[in-house]
């Protein structure tokens, strides 16, 4: 039928530098991909992307972001992630790159692959870590996450979690970096609702 | 006795050439600007890079004869890239300021196409 099409791309920013996924913002990282779309497309690109483009969701602990795009230009967008290789925010310069996980025709497939993805990243974590008191966080972690699987029904938000969610103007769920508390990178338990992402 | 199953073979040979040959002409708004080749060259690469970034900027386009007195060049480019090379000539303005405009006056996928033109071909 007659809609838009989108394609949703679903990516992690890595880099060696823990405060650069801190100072994650969508306004940045979305001025930053258009930016870098012109450089590398034109004039005819930078117009071409930018009608349908969108940071859909962001995340400032785990660096994922969803970035939307009309499906006959999403690959311009998809090919020039790899040539960006700083983020700056606040006069700092973080060099960092975005490593593209999925891409998927709606928000929901995206959703299904970042649960199942997370639940992987979970248990390389538990194999890699070094301290005993993430480790018994991370086994809490993995144990909830299965229980979860099994009763869907359960999947109440915790009233701190709820409140640092912040809906932007557009309604949409942004946890940036600025409302949450400092965690250090991966080494934290993921609460398990980031394993439900609830829109 | 029925007839035996007719088989065939059917042969397609396609042959898209993989140039394509383009005859142009820079006309400027005032008389007595000159280009040396690397200048030209040089031109052709900013507007495709204006219109269509560094990708593009980058496709292997040959510059094959060039006049510097009428300021004409034979063009070659890969053939996945004649469209975008025609658009980003059509939409280039100036050149240091200075009007300009370039005409496309053949194309060919054949290089011998562009040595005899019919419209100008006099009649005696």
């Amino acid at each position: 039928m007659v809609r838009f099409k989108h394609r949703y791309l679903l990516c992690e920013v890595v880099s060696d530098d823990p405060r650069c996924r801190l100072s994650l913002d969508d306004r940045v990282l979305g001025g930053l991909v258009r930016d870098t779309v012109a450089r590398l497309h034109g004039t005819f690109g930078a117009a071409a992307c930018s009608i349908g483009f969108a940071v859909r969701y962001l995340n400032a602990y785990t660096g994922i972001v969803l970035l939307r795009c009309r499906k006959e230009f999403y690959q311009l967008v998809w090919s020039a992630l790899p040539f960006i290789t700083h983020l700056e925010s606040k006069g700092h310069r973080y060099p960092c790159f975005l490593n593209t996980l999925h891409v998927g025709g709606t928000i929901r497939t995206c959703q299904k692959f970042l649960i199942q993805y997370n639940r992987r990243q979970l248990l390389i974590l538990l194999q890699n870590c070094t301290d005993e008191g993430e480790r018994e966080a991370i086994q809490k972690s993995v144990t909830r996450s299965c229980l979860l699987e099994e009763e869907p029904g359960e999947e109440e938000l915790s009233d701190e979690w709820m409140s640092l969610r912040v809906p932007d103007t557009s309604g949409r769920f942004v946890t940036s970096a600025s409302t949450c508390p400092f965690i250090s990178g991966w080494n934290a338990p993921i609460p398990p609702e980031f394993l439900t992402l609830d829109f | 006795m029925p007839a035996p199953a007719a088989t065939y073979e059917r042969i397609v040979y396609k042959n898209p050439s993989e140039h394509h040959y383009m005859k142009v002409c820079l006309e400027f708004q005032e008389h007595g600007v000159g280009l040396n080749v690397a200048q030209f060259k040089q031109l052709l690469i900013s507007a495709l890079k204006d219109l269509f970034g560094e990708v593009d900027a980058a496709l292997p386009l040959d510059i094959l004869t060039y006049e510097e007195e009428t300021l004409s060049a034979i063009l070659r480019i890969c053939s996945s890239g004649l469209v975008r090379l025609w658009s980003s000539l059509t939409l280039l303005g100036s050149y240091k300021g200075k009007k300009c405009a370039f005409r496309v006056i053949q194309v060919s996928p054949f290089l011998l196409a562009l040595s005899g033109n019919s419209r100008e071909l006099v009649l005696d």
